[in-house]
């Protein structure tokens, strides 16, 4: 046999079993490698590389060696999951890079960081002022997760002091002009219901590109003719509005009549409606 | 249009925001929500029902503009 044949031959095999013992190692995320991982994998295609290449005499050694560079981490890797400290030592430890405001440099310095690296790592994280952040800790995985100071971060409703409505996950009824049966009836809707919102809207199943039914029924449309313009549905505002419109009458009505009966009767029922106005406000309109 | 006219208006709004409050809390899969959506579908029947009856007497006061 000649020798590029068995180059070819070895590289083969190589590569299936290669591929084989990868995935006793199991699967870990190739974005978030830490240096160990780093190691294992260059080790790995190393050896792989060199007994493809006919660099080792011995095939045999090359596919031990092979072998054991898989096993080994495979095992660490299954005793990491049972003890910290293991996990510790494989993993390593995330390094606290800023707290309170203050940069560690004694850390930094542990980290092999250089300022300009710490810099360039806030600002992936949107971080632009040293003085915004409030704690930034180095993962092991070498990236810098960062909390800034409470009056930099971004307004949530909580902060914002809103009470929102609890929202579902909405649930793509059409796809490609086909109709997803399975979502509809997680939905609790069917066929039939679609074709007469598809009618309100006025627009053909064969033209939607996605339509997607969000908690409360109404649903929203992608055409694949773009130069059509579908009204969103305005269901929810309309029936708050409505509720505010009633509530005013009920007002109205009150300072009309004369009749202390109906006067009562009117600021009761106006009250109600406030109250029914302000607890729907979550649901229905944000 | 005349006070009993408003006050029928009003009602068919709110009997109409009602339906659709009910539409709401029969596809809603969340709990909370629901539960939110029955208790104030409740407090407008509640209202409804008030003015219905000041219908009624408005009714009664000016015959001539009964019914719809």
């Amino acid at each position: 046999m000649a020798e590029w044949q068995e180059v070819i031959l070895r590289s083969v095999g190589l590569f299936v079993i290669t591929l084989l013992l990868v995935r006793i190692i199991g699967k870990r995320q190739a974005s978030r490698l830490t240096f160990f991982d780093l190691v294992t994998a260059i080790a790995i295609g190393g050896i792989a590389a060199a007994v493809s290449l006919n660099l080792v005499p011995n095939l045999l050694h090359g596919l031990l060696a092979l072998l054991v560079w898989t096993v080994l981490p495979a095992l660490i890797y299954l005793l990491a999951i049972k003890s910290k400290m293991v996990r510790d030592i494989v993993q390593g430890k995330e390094t606290v890079l800023i707290n309170q405001g203050k940069v560690l440099e004694d850390k930094l310095m542990e980290a092999r960081f250089t300022p300009e690296d710490l810099l360039s790592q806030l600002r992936k994280k949107s971080a632009f002022k040293v003085a915004d952040v409030e704690f930034a800790v180095l993962e092991p995985t070498g990236e810098v997760s960062v909390l800034l100071k409470k009056d930099r971060q971004p307004v949530t409703p909580q902060t914002a002091g809103l009470t929102v409505g609890p929202e579902s996950v909405p649930q793509t009824v059409i796809m490609d002009g086909t109709i997803m049966d399975e979502s509809l009836t997680v939905m609790g809707l069917n066929r039939n219901w679609l074709h007469t919102e598809l009618e309100k809207a006025g627009v053909p199943l064969e033209n939607v590109f996605i339509g997607q039914v969000d908690s409360v029924g109404q649903l929203y449309l992608d055409l694949f003719d773009d130069t059509i313009q579908v009204p969103q549905p305005k269901t929810k505002e309309l029936a708050w509005a409505t509720l505010k419109k009633c509530q005013a009458d009920c007002e109205l009505y009150a300072l009309g009549t004369r009749q202390p009966e109906a006067k009562s009767m009117y600021s009761k029922s106006a009250m109600v409606l406030a109250e029914v106005v302000n607890e729907l406000e979550p649901v229905l309109k944000r | 249009m005349t006070v009993s006219g408003q006050v029928k208006q009003t009602v068919a709004s709110l009997k109409g925001t009602k339906a659709t409050l009910e539409s709401f809390a029969a596809i809603e899969q969340n709990d909370q929500a629901k539960q939110v959506l029955h208790q104030n579908i409740a407090r407008l029947e509640g209202v409804i029902q008030d003015m219905e009856k000041r219908v009624a007497i408005l009714e009664f006061e000016e015959p001539q503009y009964k019914g719809f």
